[in-house]
């Protein structure tokens, strides 16, 4: 038994060492180019030292990592990340191809920052917190997703510079966190808010729209899918209920062929023999079995000692679906959705009554159905008058491209529309629908909270220009750590100009001096290449992004700086490797 | 592992910037080389001379074909960006279902010149940017240059579809197929909804057998099988009432599970006579209504017919076509005006449908199959004789014997003509010499009809032979130029002068469509392009190759037309997919 297990073990043991050889000293040859070698060697060897004796306390192939090693290993992961999507950032930032190892090996191509990350495999944890607030962001705000990977990682940048400084970690979190205190309030103040007037709201938000757009695919035709977003999202009336806009997608056609529906489609096939048009429709949405009503109880069966019965049984069985098809009809509808299958019989019956019947619709199809239509989802068919049936003013098969839809037109739910978009691919319509989502999500979230500040790095620079002069009055080491938090604000119009193939350190610099008086709306347009009015070019940004990317940004580089241990656990034995 | 491999292309955490622009050109160069090279891979299909594709699938299977769509669809590409031309081909082929090597071609070409401009150092958004313009005025141009026509105008109709077809395999038989797609998509047309056509409604059915002289179109309903006659029913029935019915003429069975006890051998009996009693029962019923086809629903669950019902069936003088896919019921039911009946207790005779004549028909020579019975017998009585080997003899006559259904199945259909009512559907009966020609002369029908269905929806014709593309070149030459004038435009002479250096670059590689055209009928293209680009000059704006002639001619004159949208659509698509792979500067792999 012992026997051939004991090699095993060996290999296993002789694997771990050589693992921990490995990167142990392609760590060690980074942190040797990075710092100055006196001090940290004596250092890395006292972590040796300490694994040495620690080394049983925790289980084999386990790894650790410890002191300025855990803080390296968890800069360089997150500034990698960082990297990876900062050429996507800004109206002329690049894509990517994702190329899935999986089955298949699908290609997505998108300029969406938490799609790529989302996406990636990581390893690294610290990496993993980096991309854990590009999908926070993304669910909380929707945009923005590339601007807090890239603020955090900037951040990262300057507090690995800091600490080769010999400046406690400490310290350059009680200066950030000083420093995004000031630059919250400033870009605040300087909010401005357009919700009484409807007019010039509805200016902002489709400004807003229009920036979020324009670095993305739909950047050419940003102007018509800034009005339809914007019309969508004014439909809700301040519901921010992203759940009434539908999105379909269709290939053929040209991006610009895309529509905004007042109502809802359903990518279904009306019944055979039904009517294909109904006015003023009272609609039952269901999830029920109409394929065979069966008994759900498991071995039970029939005995019987004549063909005819069987028949009977049959018949009764019919009977059964055909009482339950009256029970529906009975609930004066002339129009019923089924998640579930609807078999021929059934159809049929349908068809007798004159009631369209959709059959196959899925979770998502019924559950939004109910929800624009006002119905309910219903299993149960005994009392009519507890079921809440779901209206509209008309059911029509219409065509887009080449397939046939359900239309339904003048829902309940009056803030219902749905988008239906065209492309020449699928890859250009999926990373069309993200864009629609980010824009959608950002107008909605503006919606609620309708404070809209400029684009174009003006905030950045704005920002920055008053934590350099909170640094100016902070006295101690605090305040280098604040004006290194100004530099990474600074990065990020550089880094935008930096994309289109422009001087950015001519710009950032022009734009500086811009900012020096106190009411600048000085950003960068890239379209032209120059510093120019943000508020002419109207290039604005909602306020609630921002300060969501400013704030999480400095969150999650904070909790990075704090790390100083990384333990990965050993993998599970596997039971099979033999 | 930690440290610094954690994501490819993220490098070390230096602290000075990050620049590493080698790779993103590297990746962008790999993709608009994988583009082109899928680009090239078609490009020699193009035109009424261009040559065809032999593909081999990992089954075994060989595909002869020209249609770009279908070359692309079968080559299995893995690069991305080439998968993107693919896509973009799809697409194409749901747009306008023809010009789907054309994109491809454009698209290439696109993409050549986008790396010169690339080698320049213009930053490719600039380039998309410019590409999207101009798209836009060629697009404008070409509509600008298109003629309307009438659906009452159906020697047009039938002009354009014989150009689609003169490119394909079967181009001998375009005057015999072209008129056949126009009208069975005439036929289609709702007047409710005459803007819009859906090509579900016309039914292609390919038959073995006979050649493609042999195609026609039916005004009426074709199955692909032979009616069950097993049990000796009639194969042909005249003033038909036929039944579209989707239960079972079976023994019952329940959907909870029963079991019949049989205790003696008296009650056998008994139960077998009942089983007939209901079957019988269900058949009087079916005959009281009058109906004398029935049409039955493939079931999953159980036994559609019976040897037994189908015995009664024939007996009741009924014809019996039954394993009626369920896809094909709104369609059968449309085309014959009748309702599908799901129980029997709602068979009624207003739920049937009427037809002067169904009969089962033998399409071609049904020698090749009595041949095969016969040597498939051979083989088996020879198996019988001598034991030995048995296995490999019996794989053959297995073989065989395959063959044998399989020829004698494709060889019977049912015909329902004079059908009462009749809905708006047609039904086209493809028939060729061979399989391979079949599935060509089927793709090639495919494409025809998508050019009528093109011009229903989009009611222009424009030239073909190359013509719109020389002037659509043209023009944007001079455009650029005027471009180039308008300070105001551009907002800075940088940004302008990249722009203008772009638009007129989609315009000379527009001409690719007339030089491939050239080139792959053995013409010198370069002679031919640049007679092209004068006589356009000179205001003869139809002016395009006549490649049978070999010469360049009024191209309006020699009925060489092709739809609007095509045209338009493939520029579109293939300046949108193009600039999607500009825009790319890494290709990550994730999960």
């Amino acid at each position: 038994m012992q026997g051939p297990d004991r090699p095993q073990r060996e290999r296993g043991r002789r694997r771990a060492v050589r693992k921990r050889a490995r990167t142990g000293g392609k760590l060690r040859a980074q942190i040797a180019a990075w710092f100055p070698p006196s001090g940290y060697r004596v250092h890395s060897k006292l972590v040796a030292a300490g694994r040495k004796e620690a080394g049983n306390i925790l289980k084999e192939e386990a790894l650790e990592e410890k002191g300025e090693r855990a803080r390296m290993a968890a800069f360089i992961g997150a500034m990698a990340i960082a990297d990876l999507v900062k050429s996507t950032l800004g109206p002329k930032g690049m894509d990517k191809i994702l190329q899935s190892t999986g089955r298949g090996h699908s290609v997505t191509v998108t300029n969406d920052g938490a799609t790529i990350l989302k996406s990636l495999h990581v390893d690294n944890p610290a990496a993993k917190v980096l991309v854990d607030i590009s999908k926070v962001q993304d669910d909380e705000v929707g945009d923005g997703t590339t601007s807090v990977v890239v603020l955090a990682g900037e951040l990262l940048r300057e507090a690995e510079k800091l600490i080769s400084q010999k400046i406690h970690p400490m310290t350059i979190i009680a200066g950030y966190r000083m420093a995004v205190e000031c630059a919250r309030n400033v870009l605040e103040s300087r909010a401005r808010n357009n919700k009484d007037d409807p007019e010039k709201f509805r200016t902002d938000l489709v400004n807003i729209a229009m920036t979020t757009l324009s670095s993305k695919i739909l950047s050419q035709d940003k102007e018509y899918f800034a009005n339809l977003a914007v019309d969508a999202v004014l439909r809700l009336k301040g519901s921010g209920n992203l759940e009434a806009i539908q999105i379909i997608k269709k290939c053929g056609g040209s991006l610009k062929d895309s529509f905004l529906d007042e109502g809802f489609i359903l990518d279904k096939k009306i019944g055979v023999g039904q009517p294909k048009r109904i006015e003023n429709a009272n609609i039952l949405v269901a999830n029920t079995a109409m394929d065979t009503d069966k008994i759900k109880i498991y071995g039970a069966r029939v005995r019987v000692d004549a063909m005819s019965k069987v028949a009977d049984i049959e018949a009764a069985e019919k009977n059964k679906m055909k009482a339950k098809v009256e029970k529906i009809i009975a609930h004066g509808i002339n129009c019923f959705v089924n998640r579930q299958l609807i078999y021929n019989f059934p159809e049929e019956l349908f068809a007798d009554a004159g009631v369209m019947a959709i059959e196959h619709a899925d979770f998502d199809g019924i559950e939004r159905l109910a929800l624009v239509t006002g119905g309910e989802i219903t299993s149960t068919f005994d009392n009519p008058e507890a079921v809440k049936l779901g209206h509209c003013k008309l059911i029509e098969e219409i065509m887009i491209g080449e397939d046939k839809l359900i239309h339904f037109s003048g829902v309940e739910l009056g803030q219902a529309c749905t988008i239906v978009l065209r492309g020449a691919s699928s890859h250009v319509l999926d990373e069309a629908e993200r864009s629609l989502h980010d824009a959608l999500c950002v107008l909605a979230s503006t919606v609620k909270d309708s404070r809209v500040v400029w684009g174009g790095g003006w905030p950045e620079m704005l920002m920055a220009r008053q934590v350099d002069e909170l640094a100016r009055k902070t006295p101690g080491k605090k305040s280098l750590a604040i004006e290194s938090f100004a530099a990474a604000l600074r990065a990020i119009p550089s880094i935008i100009c930096d994309n289109a193939g422009l001087d950015s350190a001519d710009l950032v610099s022009q734009l500086r001096a811009a900012h020096f008086s106190d009411d600048s709306t000085a950003g960068v347009d890239v379209i032209t290449g120059a510093v120019g009015d943000m508020e002419a070019r109207g290039i604005y940004e909602a306020f609630k992004v921002k300060q969501a990317v400013l704030l999480s940004a400095t969150e999650a580089s904070e909790m990075i700086l704090r790390v100083d241990e990384i333990i990965k656990c050993a993998p599970r034995q596997r039971e099979d490797r033999m | 592992m930690p440290g610094a491999q954690v994501v490819p292309g993220g490098g070390g955490g230096k602290t000075e910037k990050y620049v590493d622009n080698k790779r993103k050109d590297d990746i962008r160069m790999a993709n608009i080389a994988a583009g082109k090279a899928v680009a090239d891979a078609v490009r020699t299909s193009l035109g009424p001379r261009g040559m065809d594709k032999m593909l081999s699938t990992a089954n075994g299977d060989v595909i002869i074909t020209n249609d770009g769509a279908t070359i692309l669809n079968k080559m299995e590409v893995l690069q991305p960006a080439a998968k993107m031309l693919v896509e973009l081909s799809k697409s194409q082929d749901i747009v306008a279902g023809d010009g789907t090597t054309t994109v491809v071609v454009i698209a290439g070409a696109l993409l050549r010149q986008c790396q010169i401009l690339l080698g320049m150092g213009v930053h490719p958004t600039v380039i998309s940017d410019a590409l999207h313009k101009a798209s836009e005025k060629a697009v404008e141009v070409l509509t600008a240059m298109a003629v309307p026509v009438e659906l009452s105008d159906r020697e047009s109709l039938v002009k354009s579809a014989s150009t689609s077809l003169n490119s394909k395999v079967v181009s001998q038989y375009s005057s015999l197929l072209a008129p056949l797609a126009v009208d069975a998509v005439l036929n289609v047309i709702d007047p409710a909804r005459p803007n819009s056509v859906d090509l579900r409604d016309v039914k292609v059915l390919k038959k073995l057998g006979g050649t493609v002289d042999d195609t026609e179109m039916i005004k009426g309903l074709v199955f692909d099988h032979k009616a069950s006659h097993t049990a000796g029913g009639p194969t042909r029935v005249e003033n038909a009432k036929i039944g579209l019915i989707q239960f079972q003429v079976s023994p019952p069975k329940t959907d909870i599970e029963q079991n019949v006890i049989v205790s003696d051998y008296t009650q056998m009996d008994r139960i077998l006579k009942e089983e007939r009693n209901y079957i019988l029962g269900m058949i009087k019923k079916i005959k009281a209504t009058g109906c004398n086809v029935l049409l039955v629903q493939k079931s999953i669950l159980r036994d559609a017919v019976t040897d037994l019902s189908l015995h009664y069936l024939a007996k009741a003088k009924i014809l019996v076509v039954r394993d009626v896919e369920r896809e094909d019921i709104e369609f059968i039911s449309k085309t014959l005006n009748c309702l599908p009946i799901a129980n029997i207790e709602h068979f009624r005779a207003e739920k049937l449908g009427q037809a002067d004549l169904v009969e089962e028909i033998h399409v071609g020579s049904g020698s090749v199959s009595s041949k095969c019975m016969l040597s498939s017998n051979v083989v088996r009585s020879f198996v019988i004789l001598h034991g030995t080997s048995y296995t490999r003899m019996n794989s053959l006559y297995s073989a065989l014997h395959r063959v044998r259904r399989l020829t004698s199945a494709l060889v019977q259909i049912v015909k329902a003509t004079g059908i009462k009512n009749m809905g708006r559907t047609t039904t086209i009966l493809v028939k060729g010499s061979n399989a391979l020609v079949l599935d060509e002369a089927e793709r090639s029908l495919h494409d025809a009809l998508c050019v009528v269905r093109c011009l229903v929806n989009k009611r222009f014709l424009i030239a073909g032979g190359g013509a719109p593309e020389i002037e659509v070149s043209r023009q944007l030459g001079a455009w650029a130029k005027t471009l180039h004038g308008m300070e105001s435009y551009c907002v800075r002479a940088f940004a302008e002068a990249l722009e203008v250096s772009g638009v007129p670059i989609v315009g000379m590689l527009l001409t690719v469509v007339p030089y491939t055209l050239a080139e792959n009928a053995g013409l010198n293209p370069i002679s031919i392009v640049t007679e092209l680009r004068n006589r356009h000059a000179n205001g003869e704006v139809n002016t395009g190759i006549n490649i049978r002639k070999g010469q360049i001619t009024n191209i309006l004159e020699e009925n060489v037309v092709q739809p609007l949208l095509v045209s338009t659509s493939a520029i579109s698509l293939a300046t949108e997919c193009v600039r999607m792979i500009l825009k790319i500067d890494d290709i990550v792999s994730t999960r």
